[in-house]
């Protein structure tokens, strides 16, 4: 009689819980990214050749993502006009954002933590844009208050409970507690240490860490060996560690170079009061505020749901192909270069004969956003990150807002970090919305509980190559030498070229990719934007 | 005595009623609690899980039961009608006046579940003769099951809306009362507390009814009983809760329950926030900034200068400023300040408002926020917000932050001043005792080194002023050992030390 009876009265309970705090509109939302399908007509080689007279252009941009764009930046400081062709209705590759909804929001990378000295681009960049403001006499940038990601940065739900930060300290047993510590402080050694050759270890662009053999001899081991190789071993250690590799990197433990996951907690040089707080650039639309800056200072031709499909060099130039996708009409353009700033595995179509030679993993994500009528808590955090969850938790995307707002949207992230990279790709394209939305609400539920009464709106994005994957041996006998220049006339551009996906390292391909083609085509340059 | 046939139905229906409030009871309880508590789930599961215990530990007990089982029965059912039928407005009244909310909380749930508990195996027990052993649990079970489903079906959907918490506990309780009576009519007659029972039960109705009419009255004097003095005028912002207490000597404002000034002493404050920052000035001002503030006191102290041609209020809540506009007492106070037309009063976000604003320079800017209690709060002490704050006053410009307490918060105090000086801002820290309050600290500050002399005199005649004069000012600026200067830290946007180190502070009082 009991349990029968407490089964009626719970549900009834979880039933009046979820009914209570909204009006029962029934949640709707889009699962967008629907261009797998047109992506995929590169595979069955388009056969008719374009009827029109071919178009003209000075230099053809394939990919509107943060390497496209920050090519297209380069040229234009030197005068050169840019058509950039992009498959997508949007802007901005994995780096794009949202508009619709009571506030801008990120769609994939949502943050720029403080770059490197050596992330020359990105430094010039953010100086144009009014983000650093400048330099202090000790050669340490300074920031626009505003945009360095307001306190609190992140907070995590650990055993039904909120803390302040990702380490729960105030939970944690003294072995727990111990191991962390030990984790940071080999860390911390880590981030001032310098190889042989002079060079930090771990830097951003990862091009210009130091090459000594012993450092790099990390990459031969999975994060999670390494781990461990050095006795770690509490649950909740290895927990914090899987979160980093899978946020930057899309890879489990198993799955991430051991080199890759130091270098996410051991690159951070500049030190300064400002940046005793957060170190993170944060914009409501995440890193799109660096795509919509990038567009605005390069001002090239856009053209979307255009699908390159063939590129063909020539005497004096390079013949592209692309699909309009919009009138499923083949069209040609004749230009003088083109760059390919597009993954490797999408490179290679485009140009058989002279391929990209760098094969890479390349990870799935789940990106949803959530338009929310109320948060459902009063404290409120940039980053919100679950214990235990199936996904990375979520972004508030108003953080940064300095008025008071119930209304937002919260960014939530999933990356599928296993090794049968195809199986959870083609599994997760095969989803519905509803399947999606409802495996969403249920990952937050433990902490959020109500949420399904606050909700608008949940839309998704499945991005199935979301990033390259910095696997054991990702970076090769002789890494960071792969030429930008394909043939004398196509450069490659892309984060699969370093083979892990961060802004600084996009910037940078872009730039040299932009410059190289200055050089093949006799345009002066002046100093090279990269660093050393 | 009614028929014998009538016992079995008359019985039966009461299963329902029983099973029906039983939860209802159960649900109140755990809306209340996670309404006071928080924590929807947890609350819940912490009240049912003490609840079905409760009932188990009932049904136990019912052996112990052993003679007079209706008489029995009606006391049982009367009992659940008076403990349940009061459940939610004493939790309400002991959460607002007494505070042991929890204790409260689960005594009530564990003896509404044990009396609860106890009820069906009376009822199975006393249907026993009349009915087959398998007919007679199969139908109690199942009505109990069907009460169930009513109750929480009910419960969200007409009962909470339409009737609200308190109406509900005692619309039930007058349900189980009337079990209760239905109950002694199955008595036979030669039992001689009939009567007294009826009695009982008719009493507990109508205590119950009587409660239903009266209990909004009783909400409000138990929130009387809570701010200390009659509440006279309550009113729910899209931030807050405003509230206005009046008793025969003393008006008091209340936001989110916490007192915002006392007609008493607010005098102090007022003066001291906006007479020696006109000093320091050094001028008659006539352009004014005033950031919070809505009630209009600041306002109010300002116009007292004659030479003010313009004062521009901006406070977030459109609902204190209309308060303050319109409502006898308060303009009483602030004496019509807000609706004088030299005043623009604009309901925007401050930091908003800072940031995009290009008025001409103010000569002065009076702040006047809540304390940094929370993030949201925090970013209006930030370096960033005081680097715009300097750029609204001109160059030989003024402005007064008010900066919590220099004494119960000390290090929080002087957080506010470090901040302020990263501004660029030169200080002339002051205090002063508002009892209402304790000791009351005020950050005077301009671009201009000469803002760190201690005035002398005021630019306000005596008769201006209820507390104020200008021999107080040099001990206003002397800071004894007990408040004077610690080292402390920058607030800024990305690393709010100052919210920690405030709450921290205050919560080592309590
Ligand atoms: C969910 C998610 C979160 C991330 N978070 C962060 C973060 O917080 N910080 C950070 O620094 N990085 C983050 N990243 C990585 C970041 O997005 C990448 O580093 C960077 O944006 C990659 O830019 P890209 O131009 O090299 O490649 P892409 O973004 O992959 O751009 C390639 C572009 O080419 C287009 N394209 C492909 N094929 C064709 C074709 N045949 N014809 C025309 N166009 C074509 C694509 O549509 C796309 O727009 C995140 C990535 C994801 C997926």
């Amino acid at each position: 009689m009991m349990r029968r009876r407490e089964l009626l009265q719970t549900t009834a309970v979880a039933w009046f819980a979820e009914q209570a705090l909204g009006d029962d509109r029934r949640i709707t939302g889009e699962l967008k990214g629907a261009s797998h399908a047109v992506g995929h007509l590169l595979r069955t080689a388009i056969e008719r050749p374009p009827s029109n007279p071919p178009e003209r252009a000075e230099v053809v941009v394939i990919g509107s993502g943060a390497s496209g764009l920050s090519c297209a930046w380069r040229l234009a400081s030197v005068g050169v006009p840019t058509r950039i062709l992009e498959l997508e209705s949007f802007v901005g590759g994995t780096s794009t954002w949202g508009e619709d909804g009571v506030t801008p929001h990120p769609w994939g990378a949502h943050y720029l933590p403080v770059p490197e000295p050596g992330a020359k681009g990105a430094l010039r960049l953010l100086s144009e844009l009014g983000v650093l403001t400048g330099w202090d006499a000790a050669g340490r940038p300074r920031f626009r208050d505003e945009m360095l990601c307001h306190a609190p940065e992140e907070r995590l739900f650990y055993r039904g409970q909120w803390f302040d930060g990702l380490v729960p300290r105030s939970a944690l047993s003294a072995s727990e507690r111990h191991e962390v510590d030990r984790f940071l402080s080999i860390v911390e050694s880590f981030s001032e240490r310098r190889g042989r050759d002079g060079k930090p270890a771990f830097t951003l662009p990862g091009a210009l860490s130091s090459t000594d053999p012993e450092l790099l001899a990390l990459d031969r081991l999975s994060m999670d060996r390494w781990l461990r190789e050095q006795g770690f071993s509490t649950p909740l250690l290895r927990w914090l560690v899987e979160y980093a590799t899978l946020d930057d990197f899309g890879a489990s433990l198993e799955q991430c170079s051991a080199w890759a996951g130091l270098l996410y907690f051991a690159a951070r040089a500049f030190e300064s009061d400002q940046l005793g707080g957060s170190r993170y650039l944060v914009w409501p639309e995440g890193n799109g505020y660096l795509m919509r800056g990038l567009r605005d200072l390069a001002r090239p031709e856009i053209q979307n749901a255009a699908l390159a499909y063939a590129l063909r060099e020539t005497r004096d130039g390079v013949e592209i192909d692309y699909v309009d996708v919009a009138t499923e009409t083949t069209r040609r353009i004749t230009a003088r270069a083109a760059v390919l700033a597009v993954p490797g595995f999408i490179a290679r179509r485009l140009v058989p004969k002279a391929p990209p030679r760098l094969e890479r993993t390349t990870s799935s994500w789940l990106v949803a956003n959530l338009h929310l009528r109320r948060r459902p808590d009063a404290t409120q955090a940039w980053d919100s990150i679950l214990y235990g969850a199936r996904g990375l938790g979520y972004v508030d995307a108003d953080h940064q807002r300095l008025r008071d707002g119930e209304r937002t949207v919260w960014t939530y992230f999933r990356a599928h970090g296993g090794a049968d990279t195809p199986g959870i790709r083609h599994g997760l394209l095969q989803k519905k919305w509803a399947a999606h939305a409802s495996s969403v609400v249920a990952d937050l539920a433990p902490a959020h509980p109500e949420l399904s009464g606050e909700l608008e709106r949940i839309d998704l994005m499945v991005w199935g190559h979301a990033m390259p994957r910095p696997t054991p041996g990702f970076l090769g006998d002789t890494p960071w030498s792969h030429p930008p220049m394909l043939s004398r006339r196509i450069a490659w551009a892309h984060v699969d070229l370093t083979g892990f996906a961060l802004f600084e390292e996009a910037n940078a391909h872009g730039l040299r990719a932009a410059e190289a083609i200055c050089d093949a085509l006799g345009v002066e340059r002046g100093e090279t934007w990269l660093g050393a | 005595m009614l028929p014998r046939r009538y016992v079995p139905p008359v019985l039966l229906a009461s299963v329902v009623v029983i099973a029906t409030s039983g939860l209802v009871y159960e649900l109140l309880a755990g809306t209340i609690a996670s309404y006071v508590l928080g924590d929807s789930v947890a609350q819940f599961s912490i009240v049912i899980g003490l609840y079905l215990f409760a009932m188990g530990v009932g049904s136990y007990l019912s052996k112990y039961i052993e003679q007079r089982l209706l008489e029995r029965f009606v006391e049982v059912e009367l009992a659940v009608a008076l403990v349940g039928g009061v459940s939610a407005p004493l939790l309400f009244a002991v959460y607002t006046s007494w505070g042991a909310f929890r204790a409260a909380l689960y005594i009530t749930v564990s003896v509404i579940g044990m009396l609860v508990g106890l009820e069906i195996p009376l009822l199975i027990r006393l249907l026993k003769f009349r009915l087959e052993l398998k007919d007679l649990v199969a139908r109690v079970l199942a009505l109990d099951y069907v009460g169930a489903l009513v109750a929480s079906l009910m419960f969200p959907l007409i009962l909470v809306p339409k009737l609200g918490i308190h109406r509900t506990s005692l619309a039930f309780g007058l349900l189980n009362a009337a079990v209760a009576l239905a109950a002694t009519f199955l008595m036979p007659v030669e039992h001689r507390s009939r009567i007294r029972m009826r009695i009982q039960c008719v009493a507990v109705m109508a205590g119950l009814i009587f409660g239903a009419i009266f209990i909004d009255k009783g909400v409000v004097r138990a929130e009387s009983a809570y701010f200390g003095a009659p509440i006279i005028y309550n009113a729910q912002s899209p931030y807050q809760r405003v509230v206005i207490t009046q008793s025969p000597r003393t008006t008091r404002l209340y936001l989110n329950g916490n007192l915002q000034f006392s007609s008493d002493d607010e005098a102090r404050y007022h003066e001291v926030l906006v007479h020696p920052a006109v000093a320091v000035l050094g001028r008659k001002p006539r352009r004014v900034l005033v950031l919070g503030g809505g009630d209009g006191l600041a306002v109010r102290e300002l116009l007292k200068y004659d030479g003010i041609e313009r004062i521009l209020l901006v406070d977030l809540d459109a609902k204190v400023t209309e308060v303050f506009r319109n409502v006898p007492v308060a303009t009483q106070l602030n004496r019509g300040s807000l609706n004088d037309p030299r005043v623009e009063v604009r309901n925007e976000d401050a930091f908003t408002w800072i940031q995009q604003s290009d008025e001409p320079a103010f000569d002065l800017a009076v702040v006047d926020f809540p304390d940094p209690s929370n993030y949201a709060l925090g970013k209006l002490y930030s370096l960033t917000f005081f680097r715009y704050l300097r750029e609204r006053v001109g160059v030989h410009g003024a402005v007064v932050v008010q900066s919590t307490s220099p004494y119960y918060a000390r290090k929080a105090f002087w957080t506010v001043a470090t901040t302020m000086e990263a501004a660029d801002f030169h200080l002339l820290p002051m205090h002063c005792y508002v009892p209402s309050f304790g000791e009351w600290g005020f950050l005077v500050a301009g671009p201009e080194s000469r803002v760190k002399q201690a005035p002398r005199e005021l630019l306000l005649g005596p008769d201006k002023l209820r507390f104020l004069e200008p021999s107080l000012l040099p001990e206003m600026v002397q800071f004894p050992r007990d408040m004077s200067r610690v080292e402390a830290p920058v607030q800024r946007l990305n690393d709010q030390p100052l919210v920690s180190i405030y709450t921290r502070e205050w919560d080592s009082w309590k």
